[in-house]
């Protein structure tokens, strides 16, 4: 399978906060960035994650682990949105989780309208540079001080705003060089 | 900051992964364990920067890892992780060394924000030793200390004079420190391991200066019992000190400047030639130029020994050193005679900064020593300096630097009932210099 035809996933959990429309445009956006063809394919419903009873939140790690095992051959990345509150067992919460290097990543929209409601461009801003953060982690790429990267690790809505949706210099490169690599890589060793 | 060595130590395999994830996206890179006995183990054979340390494990406790990895490394920052109803057992760990305690789940960005504290606190703490080492290397070079830019100079050169064999000479003032740089170049030398050889040339009149630099074949004068090696010959395989090289006779220097042209010389009544190799430093606190145009000094042994050369700078050019010399004297003095002082009072420290040191730094040793001696308390006080003259400080504005040298010798000299050994070693200075003083003041002993 050429680079080509890889394509990499957006899967919407359940219903957003934010229309199919702009899901599409994120896909689009997202090819702009990472250079590979993007599909919208639900894969998982909110039905199917297993909620905490006590924490009333959704472990996010159990959910990447399905989402690398259901995802079609020819993805080469899986971006799952969803709107409800994820959680590691030993951290309160998660914005978002990805495997490193891997092929899974998911982004939860719930904890980007604290405070305030926020206007949707700016909601609709939050998830575009946070969807890219997660699939950067995929590319093996860690967080970055660089505050106005993407890769920027924001504590707090204020600090996702203030971040633009480009990566360093330094962070560019180093996806480049992941991309390349993945590119030699025989297709059966991808995740 | 590159990413930390971070240690995650629980039992759990699903936190060990998770929190080992969220870590690893964070940059940072870590190992895991899933037993008290395991991260010991790892600990063993590899240094990390942090270690999160679930507090109840089965077997070993997360408190008997937290005594163990200390007693290995102090200097490790431990974290430990700990459910609400184990909070006294995070206390007894905080009491043990561990850095800090998180109570899980904890906020993503509590975890942030301590990781990055923690590693703040490393670097800074490892800067401060750094700067510790540095401070303590460059304040003392050798047994020579201080911080100013006249000091450091210097030190800067004895490190590039030493390699070289070249003959050095240092000049400056009595007091400032001629024989400790000589020395510091010695050391530094590849001669360092070899004999470092003094010679006080002021000190010995001809004929026994003659004997003490060649050394004397038994039978060469009537007291030769023995043959006796002189000090060029000691001085083989290291260096030979010269100090106080302006006060050679004029015979001596001619047979000096033949030694240091081939290195060979005759015992005193010695028929055999000896071949000895040595370095030359020399040490002058006279105009040697002006010896030379009075005719008192050779010009060719002047650059013989001049090669090299640089000048102590006098304590009164470098006064912020006052401070950090005294405290070395201080505690010195303080621990050989074995009194409690330990502190020079801010007075104390203010007279000295506002005298001139004719001495320089012997003099202050000299002030310090004494005040040590008779101090009360564990202060040193202005009235415990023996330069502390009430009247200096309300008259000084009107008098001359020559005044107050002339009052400040008359007084020492009063003090010692004329005792010039006992004057000259209270102003730090040498026997000649203060009879030089005397003549050129024309201080005369009252009758």
């Amino acid at each position: 399978m050429s680079s080509e035809e890889h394509i990499l996933v957006i899967s919407p959990i359940g219903r957003l906060d934010v229309d199919r429309g702009f899901v599409e445009h994120l896909g689009k956006e997202i090819r702009a960035v990472f250079g590979y063809q993007t599909d919208i394919r639900p894969l998982l419903d909110e039905k199917d994650l297993w909620a905490d009873p006590v924490r009333k939140q959704y472990h996010s790690t159990p959910i990447l682990d399905t989402l690398a095992m259901i995802s079609p051959p020819e993805a080469i990345k899986v971006l799952a949105i969803t709107k409800v509150d994820l959680f590691i067992p030993i951290l309160t919460h998660v914005y978002g989780e990805a495997q490193l290097g891997g092929k899974a990543c998911i982004l939860s929209t719930y904890r980007f309208s604290e405070g305030l409601a926020p206007a949707a461009e700016i909601l609709r801003d939050r998830i575009f540079k946070e969807a890219i953060h997660e699939l950067g982690h995929t590319f093996n790429l860690r967080h970055c001080r660089d505050a106005s990267c993407v890769m920027h690790y924001c504590r707090g809505v204020g600090e996702v705003d203030r971040k633009s949706n480009q990566f360093c210099r330094y962070c560019a490169v180093l996806l480049q060089d992941e991309m390349k690599r993945l590119a030699k890589e025989p297709v059966s060793s991808k995740q | 900051m590159s990413g930390a060595k971070i240690l995650v130590v629980d039992d759990e395999l699903i936190v060990r992964e998770s929190l080992g994830g969220w870590l690893e996206r964070d940059g940072h890179m870590v190992d895991k364990a899933a037993s008290g006995e395991e991260s010991l183990e790892k600990f063993e054979k590899t240094r990390y920067d942090i270690i999160l340390l679930d507090i109840k494990m089965e077997g070993m406790s997360g408190l008997e890892v937290l005594k163990r990895v200390k007693e290995i490394d102090p200097d490790v920052s431990v974290v430990m992780i700990t459910a609400y109803g184990s909070i006294p057992s995070a206390i007894e760990a905080m009491k043990s060394g561990a850095y800090e305690y998180l109570l899980k789940p904890f906020d993503p960005d509590e975890l942030m924000v301590l990781i990055e504290k923690i590693r703040k606190h490393q670097a800074e703490r490892r800067e401060t030793q750094f700067l510790r080492e540095q401070y303590k290397e460059r304040t003392r070079f050798e047994n020579m200390i201080g911080q100013s830019i006249a000091l450091q100079g210097v030190f800067d050169l004895i490190e590039s004079v030493a390699p070289t064999d070249s003959t050095v000479l240092i000049n400056g003032e009595t007091g400032t420190g001629k024989g400790l740089a000589a020395r510091a170049i010695h050391t530094k030398s590849r001669r360092g391991q070899g004999p470092f050889v003094v010679v006080n040339c002021g000190a010995f009149p001809e004929h026994l200066l003659e004997s003490e630099l060649f050394g004397y074949q038994k039978g060469a004068f009537t007291d030769a019992k023995i043959t006796k090696k002189g000090r060029l010959e000691l001085a083989h395989g290291g260096t030979l000190f010269l100090d106080e090289v302006g006060e050679i006779s004029t015979r001596m220097q001619i047979d000096l400047l033949r030694v240091l042209e081939d290195h060979i010389f005759y015992r005193v009544g010695g028929t055999q030639p000896i071949e000895a190799d040595f370095r030359v430093i020399a040490a002058t606190n006279k105009d040697l130029e002006r010896a030379i145009k009075e005719g008192t000094f050779r010009e060719d042994l002047y650059y013989r020994l001049n090669v090299i050369s640089f000048t102590m700078p006098p304590l009164r050019e470098h006064k912020e050193d006052i401070p950090l010399l005294a405290e070395y004297f201080l505690h010195r003095f303080a621990q050989e005679t074995n009194k409690p002082v330990n502190q020079v009072g801010r007075e104390a420290l203010d007279e000295m900064m506002l005298y001139d040191w004719p001495g320089n730094v012997r003099e202050l040793g000299n002030a310090v020593e004494r005040a040590v001696v008779v101090g009360k308390g564990p202060r040193i006080l202005p009235q415990d300096l023996p330069i502390f003259r009430p009247e200096y400080v309300s008259s000084a504005p009107r008098r001359t630097l020559r005044e107050v040298e002339i009052g400040h010798l008359e007084s020492v000299l009063k003090e010692t009932r004329w005792s010039v050994s006992k004057s000259a070693e209270i102003l730090g200075i040498d026997r000649s210099t203060l009879y030089d003083k005397i003549k050129r003041y024309d201080l005369r002993k009252p009758s």
